[in-house]
């Protein structure tokens, strides 16, 4: 009411106190112990049963599911590209190449990355037919993975030079397309990269042409395609040694495939990836 | 007069002569107001974060950026939007108002420089002098310095209904009673068309400076009290900002302290606070209120602040005028005696027939003298008109008994003509009586008849005979004695008696060239033959009692305040049950217990009547005491001045007071009561002008309705506000959640906006017209301060029940929507800040599958979609539950508010068309969803109605329990 005075400050600290413990009533914060006893009970029933009955209908939306593969794809329909190693900001490289800590980052994620590619490991995994899908038989509860050797990345593959080129000027990138379960690339697809600006840089590939080949195909999924290695496509970049402390911004794309997109407005990695290189001296 | 020079001087020196309008505020202030009152300041808080928010990451180069830049302008457009709205809503009622008050501007005829001119009444200045005829308004305050037969209606100053002569003598030294006095803005009379009553006067107020225009300003002095619906929301927008902010804040020290950036945690604070605020709910409550603002205008109660809607339902002392609002305003024949027996005649507005017993020959002797005796005529022209409704030339009683005989007998003025008048001595103060003589229609029959009507002690005086059964008896004692009962018995009801003679002049004295003279009254006047006695009296409304046991079943006290003399507002507050049947005044229980007043135990007495003379020596702990001992109370002869005191004293008991008045003295009382009530039709302006509401039929009924309406009205805000304050919950978790266990975000600020401005705005209104769940006339008022319209009760079945309840089936639904994509509910946990990673776009889901940001984003919106959905989906059976408070929905019945189906197709295809229709439209983060989605709260749904079907079940099973108390809303 906007008649009535105010109050003064030490009656409604009174009040408040009176509020949060009220020794007639025994009443603290509005209420008895007995009430709040109460309607704890109540609230602990209720969202005892509200746990309960949210946890009994996600079991059976999880019961719905199947565990190898997901119930819909349709987010997923075309592969992103992706680029290993993977800068911390943003996809840019800064590094000098007399400097071996300033690409240390990058080297080790590389020698991280490519451990599972090792030939060691790749035991279990079968040479597969080069150019041709390898689908698997259905009931196969395992499915067998190709063998993707590390010589393939030749220069980059690490094997010769353990700074992947960091050390000469010549970085190498991996390309990789995303896994989807099911995906069959047609044609014959492949990575191609170019320099926003002609003449600045000189890319080689590896694999040669950067070709993904279609045995790799399709992906089972982690569950069913444990030994599953992706294909990767390396890329190494020869920088003009006159334009070192400039950026050099490379596209690569996934070309030769008519099912995998590269133009999309809105998703500027959806079968394409952009990044910059600088290299100092 | 003056010259047209010092005219314009002195107008220049003193002003126009108007009122001046009560000060309003200025447009843009109004308008200013909108927009930082109630959440608005909130929002902007909102927006404001959203700009800073933009400006950082602007300057850090981050993409996302403008999403905050655009999400502050929605902000702020949100509360401009709604400013607006609620502006042109308030301009709206207001411009009733103002439609309303207009008036043709009055033309006074004033002499200057010697001529007689019409210029408009706002020129006038002191001393120009003008004429008057019956019919007009005073102009101003005048000096009257020729009168002629000139009466005043000095009601709207004074409240006295009585005409009042005025002259040019100078009776008293206070200008109120002085007879050569005329006020500005009564009416000067028109007496009878015989007697044009004119008049010329000095001007020697104008303006402001007139007896008016004092009054007026005091009016204006007093301040406007806060409606208890302003109070209400105004607590309301307390509770929510309160949770909003100590939420936000917390979260926020949460986020900080849990390592997220001080940027991000701003922007949860923005989700936070977006979540919180119910942004479509003030709009919604307007366009409710506006709502019975037009049901209540098409009831007759137009009302001016549509707040006062609501006051009017929570009022528990109505202090009601008794002239016009509680009777008819018009005199009306009410009883009859004849041979020795009383009758009553129909007092009802519609009175076509009376059916008392007309087949004595008494009767029709009476008839004949109330036909002939009498000098008001219809005004010609209005032979379709119902008769109780045509326009009549002549006081009150005349009027009254011109009615009643054409009722009876009709075309009055046709026996009349048959029976020429041929000499007639009119009423007079000294005479008492009213005399004519006329021919009878009989042509055998050569009598002249002498008919006679008056104050019935001096008729009875005049006679020596009564009629009784037709035949002419000698007035003996006992028929004195029987006539003397009877005109106490109808006195005490209130009622004005007249009595009737007649007789029948011998031929032979009389013959037909008799010359009858008035001045010497050749003729007798005594030894004449009594008929019989009518009384009349300003009846009831036929509607008013049924109104007034609506009021007690619903715990509003009535009290008549009224100028009238106290037996007569006895019996009308006894005929309405004001005052009811079985109860006594402390005078009625001295006088049954034959002992004086003063040992009468005051408790006893419910009812009392008490004077204005009594009331101007009270104290206020006396009235105090009045008004809480006694539940039926008239306040007899008061002046307008002693309202507000009653006014006051009534308001010092905690009681919401609404308070009826027309004349420009109630002003004051008017604007100190809660709510203020002028009348539509017999209201003054002033009175208009204070009040918060005006009753256009000028019934006492309709303020019954009104009331009804305004509990209506505040059960179903209360029913909107739960309904809304729901889903605030489910809006909110999300962003809980998200902050504490990282999980992509479940929906956006925008969504949320989409359901508190979309999908939500037609189901709040449409609870608007919810039918009452029992009868609302049979609870008592609300009390202002404990029965809250939002109270804790509802804001925790709300919040802490239903709103879990709904979140709890809106992320089922999300994670419905992730896992089924191929991210399990423990993916996603932690996943935020890589999620959100730009140039992260190779996340893997549960399956292996590598996901880029935009693919991962726009799953994120079907996220938001789903959520969006689920809300909406449990809002249908929100918005269903919310039909009732404590009775089952199959009580209430599902079809009679077919508002809220229409809500509910509304809400489905709003969301429908965001779903379907602009899923493509990125901005709007709306994504296509499989159909099914639809389906996945549907359990849920079910869940809320079951559980509150329970909580009603309980309710009404163990009313009292612990469960009631805590679960009754």
């Amino acid at each position: 009411m906007s008649k009535e005075e105010k109050k003064p400050f030490s009656q409604t600290m009174a009040e408040w106190r009176q509020f949060v413990y009220n020794p007639r009533s025994g009443e603290f914060l509005g209420r008895t112990a007995k009430s709040w006893g109460l309607i704890l009970l109540f609230y602990l029933v209720f969202y005892g049963f509200l746990a309960a009955l949210f946890t009994f209908t996600m079991w059976v939306m999880l019961q719905t599911l199947s565990g190898d593969i997901p119930k819909y794809r349709d987010r997923i329909s075309s592969p992103g590209l992706m680029i290993s190693p993977k800068p911390v900001t943003a996809l840019e490289f800064y590094f000098n190449k007399s400097d071996s800590k300033s690409y240390a980052e990058y080297v080790s994620t590389l020698k991280q990355f490519l451990k599972s590619y090792d030939d060691s490991k790749q035991s279990k995994n079968i040479a597969c037919t080069a150019g041709k899908l390898f689908e698997q038989n259905e009931d196969r509860a395992v499915k067998q993975a190709c063998q993707f050797n590390r010589t393939k990345l030749g220069s980059c593959s690490g094997v010769e030079d353990d700074t992947f080129g960091y050390a000469k000027g010549t970085p190498c990138v991996l390309v990789k397309m995303n896994r989807i379960i099911g995906l069959k690339p047609e044609g014959e697809p492949h990575i191609q990269c170019s320099p926003k600006e002609e003449g600045k840089v000189q890319i080689t590939y590896f694999p040669d042409g950067g070709m993904i080949d279609l045995m790799y195909f399709p992906y089972y999924g982690k569950k069913l395609h444990a030994d599953y290695l992706q294909p990767l496509v390396a890329v190494q970049l020869a920088i003009n040694s006159s334009i070192t402390k400039e950026d050099v911004t490379i596209e690569c794309k996934i070309m030769g495939s008519p099912n995998l997109r590269n133009e999309d407005d809105r998703d500027k990695f959806l079968g394409r990836i952009s990044f910059k290189v600088q290299m100092s001296e | 007069g003056l010259t047209s020079a010092r005219a314009a001087e002195i107008l220049a020196r003193d002003g126009p002569n108007a009122l001046t309008p009560p000060k309003s505020t200025p447009e843009i202030i109004k308008f200013l107001k909108q927009m930082v009152g109630g959440f608005s300041i909130l929002l902007w808080v909102g927006a404001l974060l959203c700009w800073i928010a933009f400006g950082i990451q602007i300057a850090q180069g981050v993409a996302s950026a403008f999403d905050n830049l655009y999400l502050g302008v929605v902000l702020a457009l949100v509360v401009i939007l709604t400013g607006i709205f609620a502006y042109y809503q308030e301009a709206k009622s207001t411009n009733i108002m103002a439609s309303f008050s207009k008036m043709i501007p009055q033309q006074a005829l004033v002499i200057r420089d010697g001529e007689k001119k019409e210029v408009p009444a706002e020129q006038l200045v002191v001393g120009d002098m003008v004429e008057i005829k019956g019919g007009d308004r005073i102009p101003a305050d005048i000096r009257l310095i020729f009168a002629q037969g000139c009466k005043v209606d000095n009601s709207s100053l004074t409240g006295e209904s009585e005409p009042q002569s005025r002259s040019c003598d100078f009776t008293h030294e206070n200008p109120l009673e002085t007879k050569n006095i005329a006020f500005y803005s009564t009416t000067c009379l028109e007496a009878s068309p015989f007697l044009p009553g004119t008049a010329t006067g000095m001007v020697i107020n104008t303006g402001d400076h007139t007896i008016i225009g004092r009054i007026a300003s005091l009016a204006s002095g007093v301040g406007n009290e806060k409606t208890p619906i302003a109070i209400e929301i105004e607590h309301f927008v307390h509770i929510v900002a309160g949770v909003a902010v100590s939420i936000g804040v917390l979260f926020f020290i949460i986020a900080v302290s849990m390592k997220y950036k001080v940027l991000d945690s701003i922007i949860f604070l923005i989700g936070i606070i977006v979540a919180n605020v119910p942004e479509g709910l003030l709009a919604t409550v307007t366009v409710s209120l506006s709502l019975t603002a037009k049901r209540m205008a098409k009831k007759n109660c137009l009302v001016k602040n549509l707040e006062a809607v609501e006051t009017l339902g929570s009022t528990s002392i109505i202090c009601s005028d008794k002239t016009g609002t509680l009777t008819q305003n018009r005199m009306t024949v009410a009883h009859l005696w004849f041979d020795d027996q009383i009758y009553s005649a129909d007092t009802s507005e519609e009175q076509t027939t009376q059916s008392f017993d007309q087949s004595s020959q008494s009767w029709a002797a009476l008839s004949k003298i109330v036909t002939l005796c009498n000098r008001a005529e219809f005004k010609p022209g209005q032979e379709n008109v119902p008769i109780m409704k045509r326009v009549v030339v002549g006081d009150a009683s005349e009027t009254a008994l011109l009615k009643f005989a054409e009722v009876i007998l009709g075309d009055v003025m046709g026996i009349r003509k048959r029976n020429r008048k041929l000499a007639e001595i009119p009423f007079n103060s000294t005479n008492k009586f009213q005399l004519s003589i006329h021919e009878t229609e009989d042509p055998n029959d050569k009598r002249f008849l002498l008919v006679m009507k008056g104050a019935p002690e001096r008729i009875l005086e005049r006679c020596s005979t009564i009629m009784i059964n037709g035949e002419e008896q000698p007035l003996d004692r006992e028929r004195a004695e029987a006539f003397q009962t009877a005109y106490m018995e109808l006195g005490g009801l209130g009622e004005r008696v007249l009595g009737f003679c007649h007789l029948y002049l011998p031929e032979d004295e009389f013959p037909d060239t008799y010359p009858f003279d008035t001045d010497s009254m050749n003729f007798p006047t005594s030894n004449l033959c009594f008929v019989g006695l009518l009384s009349m009296i300003d009846p009831p409304r036929s509607t008013v009692p049924d109104a007034v046991s609506k009021c007690r079943s619903a715990g509003i006290k009535v009290i008549m305040v009224t100028g009238d003399h106290p037996i007569t507002a006895k019996a009308i507050a006894k005929s309405v049950g004001i005052i009811s049947a079985n109860s006594e005044t402390v005078e009625d229980i001295a006088k049954r217990l034959n002992i004086p007043v003063e040992q009468v135990n005051k408790q006893d007495a419910r009812a009392a009547v008490i004077n204005g003379m009594e009331l101007k020596d009270m104290t206020t702990e006396q009235l105090d005491e009045i008004l809480i001992n006694h539940s039926e109370i008239v306040f007899a002869r008061t002046s307008p001045q002693q309202k507000l005191i009653i006014v006051e004293g009534c308001q010092r008991q905690d009681a919401v007071v609404a308070v009826t008045g027309d004349g420009v003295n109630d002003s004051p009382a008017l604007k100190k009561a809660d709510i203020g009530i002028a009348m539509g039709i017999a209201g003054s302006d002033a009175a208009k002008n204070a009040a918060d509401m005006i009753l256009l039929d000028d019934n006492f009924a309709s303020i019954v309705t009104g009331v009804e309406e305004g509990r209506l009205i505040f059960d179903n805000l209360k029913k909107t506000i739960a309904y809304t304050l729901t889903k605030n919950i489910a809006e909110l978790c999300p962003f809980l959640i998200y902050i504490i266990a990282s999980i992509p975000l479940p929906i956006g600020t925008i969504t949320i906006l989409f359901i508190d401005l979309g999908t939500d705005i037609i189901p709040s209104v449409a609870l608007a017209y919810e039918k009452a769940e029992s009868d609302i006339m049979n609870r008592r008022p609300r009390h202002k301060k404990k029965d809250r319209l939002v109270n804790e009760q509802l804001a925790v079945y709300s919040y802490l029940q239903i709103g879990i309840l709904q979140s709890v089936g809106a992320f089922l639904a999300y994670f419905t929507v992730y896992a089924e994509q191929g991210w399990l509910p423990n993916t996603l946990l932690g996943l935020r800040v890589s999620w959100e990673d730009d140039y992260y776009n190779d996340i893997e889901d549960s399956y292996g599958q590598e996901w880029t940001r935009y693919q991962r984003t726009y799953l994120q919106w079907s996220g938001y979609t789903a959520f969006f959905v689920s809300i909406t989906i449990q809002q249908v059976a929100d918005l269903i539950i919310r039909k009732t408070r404590r009775n089952s929905l199959f009580q209430q019945g599902l079809l009679r508010n077919k508002v809220i189906w229409v809500g509910i197709f509304s809400q489905i295809a709003i969301a429908l068309i965001l779903c379907y229709g602009l899923g493509s439209v990125t901005a709007l983060n709306f994504t296509p969803l499989r159909v099914q989605y639809w389906f996945v709260a549907m359990p849920y749904a079910i869940l809320i109605w079951v559980y509150d079907e329970i909580r009603k079940l309980f309710i009404r099973q163990y009313p009292g329990s612990w469960w009631d108390k805590n679960m009754y809303y």
